[in-house]
Order: structure tokens, then C-alpha cells, then sequence
């Protein structure tokens, strides 16, 4: 699961620059969460277009993270990037304070989508496009808001696991503060990630390789020595979100049908 | 012989600016006293076309792009790869190559292997070919493959059979595989290199690789086209992931010593696989 660092780095700058700039933009747009993922985006972003082509947005709500709004302030001073804060807590909360719920994952959905619409909103003030930051564990396991942190213009970082984020972002020399962090959405108060799933990152990564990479079935991964529970639980979480990584069925009635047999390369004429 | 090769990046579905680049470049080798300038895969249109395969398409006896390719062709011979609609068999469309000369077309190549697996789908809007032929190029003789032709090793030895001296691929290559730390370039660049290093020994022909680069729909083209020669050895790289336009002069008497020093031409036995081929196919059908 060793990743060539210099190589990736070189393939992932040029996929932004030559995906942004065939898009028609000068200019990128990030999420800061203060998080890992976030964090190498900005620094692969700012090595493929230059600092003064991308725009930071911290976007808090109420305190659920303060050292995290503290570490993305911190990564848009290294880097010298143009970083606005924008407090989503009025918004969401008179939506609750109306809609009341208890479920923190209703919760933290909504608060991912509120932040999702300021983006596209300053995408489209700012022209420029908008980075996702999903890594490949988050999208097989499907770890993330539909529409929400999972809606992007591009992503550079989709195809490598998080432990391989790590790895890039220990080459990218990122604040050791950041890299020891323990991964969290943000989703309430403490939450991590690894408590969240059941499971490390190391061992997720290295199950999902063995299924997705390797092509193993569920029972070689089990045969290979990982704990049955465990397997089947990824292997059961990658079908099921299986609609996050799609467009919506769409109901075939014609002869061409957009996203049946309409097919047309995303680059077209670009 | 001097040849250019063009590790170019084309715009995916644009023929006319496609075709700006083709005949700059094909200047520019000329210039250099190039005899022969080589694009990659599908270089009038890009790669990944999907639907835009019939609205790219080109009847070479009828296009007005070929023209101006032929019209370049008195300068430099050129190879270069196309979507091609034969006038004889309207809407089927192969990915070809199409080497021309003197301002004629001498010899097109339809890809026969098409790649449709994975993240490929080139047998879901191409028809494939049904040939691997020799044709005289300059004092010698020269073959044509399309990418995952040259990774079906039969491809090359037809080529060899029908007395090739020059392997020449143009492919559309994606990179893929990151875990090789000593490598500049993606995993899978080594093994078109083993290919190419392999074939070019046990033929005794020049191996010529030109590959493409650039960014289509998230995937990147690998580069690192090269040229190896009839000894196996490694004459050119182009460098991985980069634009590049480079002159290599070639000595086709190379292919002489080699075939004099290791005679596995003189001794093929063509009769010998068309004899087992034979068998083989008969049992198949009888299956």
C-alpha cells in the first residue's frame, strides 16, 4: 500500500491544474477543516496553481471543533492563501430550533450540506472550482454526506486511502499537529472517526485494499487473518453506499437515455 | 533514418485543433531533416470518446483532414491514429493508425484488440480488425500496432512473420500503480518497457513507442515512449507524464547484424504454428 510520493504528487498537480483549467477556472475553492484530508488538498492545490489561486473557507459550527478552526487558520497562513470564516451556526440552528432531532448523523448531515451550498455559492462569486477532499476509504465505506462534503468539482485525492493521505501528507511536510491529529468529521463534540467506523484506519485500509485492490473475496480476506466480524462489516458498508458514488437511476423509457446509453467523456472537447 | 516522435496531449473531440497540432509538428520534424513523425493512439481525437466516436469519425478517401495530412506527407512520412469509417462499411467504426507517404495513404491499421474491461471500453463503440500486415516503410519493412495489440505478443510475431523490421505502437496508455518507489513513472510504464525490450531482441526489429499524455475524465496517459532497438537495448525514453517532441536517428542496418547474430528469423517455423493454431481451433469449434 506504498505509494510513490514525488509521482503522486506530480500526477495529482497536474490532474488539478489541467481539470480546472479545461473547466474554464483560474481559481480553487477548499473547504479547511483543520483535518488531514483538507490540509493536503490545500498544499497539493497550491503546488499545482500557486497561492494566490485558491481560497480557503472555514466554515464552524458553534464550538464542535474549535482546535480544528484553529489548525485550518494556521494551514491558510502557511500556505498564504486567502481564508474567510463564515459561522453556519445561525442558520442550522434555527432550522433545529424549528425542526428539533435528536440524531447526531441527521445533525451533522445537515451542518455538511450547509456548508456544501456556501461553497457552490462562492464558487460561483469567486469563479473558481471547488476541490472535494474524500479520500478512497471515506468513498467505500461511504463515510461521508450525500450532496454534502461528497459534492465536489474535482477530486484529487479519491483514489488514495487515508493511510496513503498520511503518507503524502508526512511528504508534503504538513504540521506534525495535523498529521497526529486524530481524524474526526466533526460531527458533534469528540467524535473521532476510527470510534465512529469500529475499526483503525490501518486495518480498514488494509482490509479495503485486499477487497478493492486485490480483488480478494470476502472469504480469502478472512482466510489472509483479519477477524470475520470485521470483513463482512467493510464488505456489507461498501454495497450499501454504493448510491453515493453514483448519479440517481434514472427511468429508462426512450431509445437514448441520459446515463444509459448517452455517454459522453466528462473532458468533452476540452 | 531520423524519426520524430510525439508524446502530445490531444483534445478530446476536437479534429480541427487536433489536426493544427499534427501538421506544426510534422513542420517542425521536417525541418529537422525527420523522415518519418509518429503520433500516439487516436491522436486526431483523443481518447476516451465514448458517443463522440461516430461524430469524430474520418472516411479517409473523403475527408478533408486526411487531405491536408496527405499534402504534409510529401514533406514527412507520418503515422498518426484516427477514428475511421470505411466508405464501404458506413457506420462501423475502428480505431485505426494510417501511415502516409508521398501524399497517399500506404497502409492502415485497425486496432484488433480492444480493450473492454476495467476501465475500458473501447468493444462497446469500435468494431475491431482482422489483420496484422507488413508494409514497406523507407528501405524496410515496418508493422502496425494500436496499444493492447502490442500487449498480445501473437500481434508482434505476425509482424515478425511477415518480415518486419520495424514494430512501431502508437498507443493511448493510461498510467496506473503507484507503488514503486524507484520508478518516475507509473507501474504500469515497466511493463510496455519488458514488452518492448523483449519483442525488440527476439525479433531483431526496432521497437518504436509512442505514447500520449494528459488528463482525460480523471485518468492520466502514462508517456515514456521509447524506442529499443533489434540488439534489445533501450536508444530513447521520453520522459513520463510530459509533453515531449523527440528526433532519434535509427540505423536499419541494425536489424541486419541482429538477425545475422541471432538468427530466430531464419529459423521461425511459421508452418509449424499454423499447424498447432490449426489444431487448436478445429478442437475449439468442435467443443
Amino acid at each position: 500500500m506504498k505509494i510513490n510520493c514525488p509521482l503522486v504528487l506530480k500526477v495529482l498537480t497536474s490532474f488539478i491544474r489541467e481539470e480546472s483549467h479545461k473547466a474554464g477556472f483560474e481559481h480553487n475553492i477548499i473547504g479547511l477543516s483543520g483535518g488531514l484530508d483538507s490540509t493536503v488538498c490545500a498544499y497539493l492545490a497550491v503546488k499545482a496553481m500557486g497561492s494566490k489561486h485558491l481560497f480557503g473557507l472555514i466554515m464552524p459550527f458553534k464550538n464542535y471543533d474549535q482546535e480544528g478552526v484553529s489548525l485550518a487558520e494556521e494551514v491558510g497562513q502557511l500556505l498564504e492563501i486567502k481564508v474567510e470564516k463564515i459561522d453556519i451556526s445561525p442558520q442550522i440552528e434555527s432550522y433545529f430550533s424549528s425542526h428539533p432531532v435528536d440524531n447526531p448523523v441527521l445533525r451533522g448531515n445537515k451542518i455538511a450540506r450547509e456548508r456544501m451550498s456556501i461553497l457552490y455559492d462562492y464558487s460561483a462569486r469567486l469563479e473558481a472550482m471547488i476541490l472535494g477532499t474524500s479520500n478512497k476509504t471515506e468513498l467505500l465505506i461511504g463515510y461521508g454526506t450525500i450532496h454534502g462534503d461528497l459534492a465536489c468539482g474535482i477530486n484529487p485525492m479519491g483514489d488514495l486511502y487515508k493511510t496513503q493521505v498520511q503518507e503524502l501528507g508526512r511528504y508534503l511536510n504538513v504540521p506534525q499537529k495535523i498529521l497526529s491529529r486524530k481524524p474526526t468529521a466533526g460531527l458533534w463534540p469528540g467524535q473521532t472517526d476510527e470510534d465512529e467506523i469500529g475499526l483503525s484506519y490501518e486495518e480498514l485500509d488494509r482490509i479495503l485494499f485486499s477487497l478493492v485492490d486485490e480483488r480478494l473475496t470476502v472469504e480469502e480476506v478472512i482466510k489472509a487473518g483479519y477477524e470475520e466480524k470485521k470483513v463482512r462489516r467493510v464488505a456489507e458498508l461498501i454495497r450499501k453506499s454504493e448510491y453515493k458514488r453514483k448519479m440517481p437511476p434514472i427511468a429508462k423509457l426512450s431509445e437514448r437515455t441520459v446515463g444509459h446509453d448517452f455517454l459522453y467523456p466528462y473532458d468533452w472537447g476540452k | 533514418m531520423k524519426l520524430a516522435l510525439a508524446q502530445i496531449s490531444p483534445v478530446l473531440g476536437r479534429v480541427d485543433r487536433n489536426l493544427e497540432m499534427h501538421l506544426e509538428l510534422a513542420e517542425r520534424a521536417a525541418k529537422e531533416k525527420a523522415g518519418l513523425i509518429i503520433f500516439p493512439e487516436l491522436s486526431l481525437t483523443g481518447y476516451s470518446l465514448k458517443d463522440l466516436v461516430p461524430e469524430v469519425a474520418i472516411r479517409p478517401e473523403a475527408s478533408e483532414v486526411l487531405a491536408k495530412l496527405q499534402v504534409a506527407s510529401r514533406q514527412i512520412d507520418l503515422i498518426f491514429g484516427l477514428v475511421e469509417e470505411r466508405s464501404d462499411n458506413p457506420g462501423v467504426f475502428y480505431n485505426s493508425a494510417a501511415y502516409l507517404t508521398g501524399g497517399k495513404i500506404a497502409h492502415v491499421h485497425r486496432k484488433v484488440f480492444l480493450p473492454t474491461s476495467g476501465m475500458f471500453e473501447e468493444g462497446r463503440f469500435f468494431a475491431s480488425g482482422h489483420d496484422f500486415r507488413a508494409f514497406p516503410l523507407k528501405s524496410s519493412q515496418a508493422g502496425l500496432l494500436i496499444c493492447r495489440d502490442f500487449m498480445h505478443y501473437s500481434s508482434s510475431y505476425c509482424l515478425l512473420a511477415d518480415g518486419a523490421g520495424l514494430m512501431i505502437i502508437i498507443s493511448a496508455a493510461p498510467g496506473r500503480g503507484t507503488a514503486n518507489e524507484e520508478s518516475q513513472g507509473f507501474e504500469s510504464s515497466q511493463k510496455w518497457e519488458l514488452m518492448g525490450q523483449a519483442i525488440s531482441y527476439f525479433s531483431g526489429a526496432y521497437v518504436i513507442y509512442c505514447n500520449r499524455v494528459g488528463i482525460e475524465d480523471g485518468a492520466t496517459f502514462a508517456g515514456g515512449s521509447f524506442i529499443y532497438t533489434p540488439d534489445g537495448q533501450l536508444s530513447l525514453r521520453l520522459p513520463y507524464l510530459e509533453e515531449n517532441f523527440s528526433l532519434q536517428e535509427i540505423d536499419l542496418d541494425q536489424i541486419r547484424r541482429a538477425r545475422k547474430n541471432r538468427p530466430y528469423k531464419r529459423d521461425d517455423r511459421p508452418e509449424v504454428i499454423w499447424h498447432s493454431l490449426g489444431r487448436l481451433l478445429r478442437k475449439e469449434n468442435e467443443d
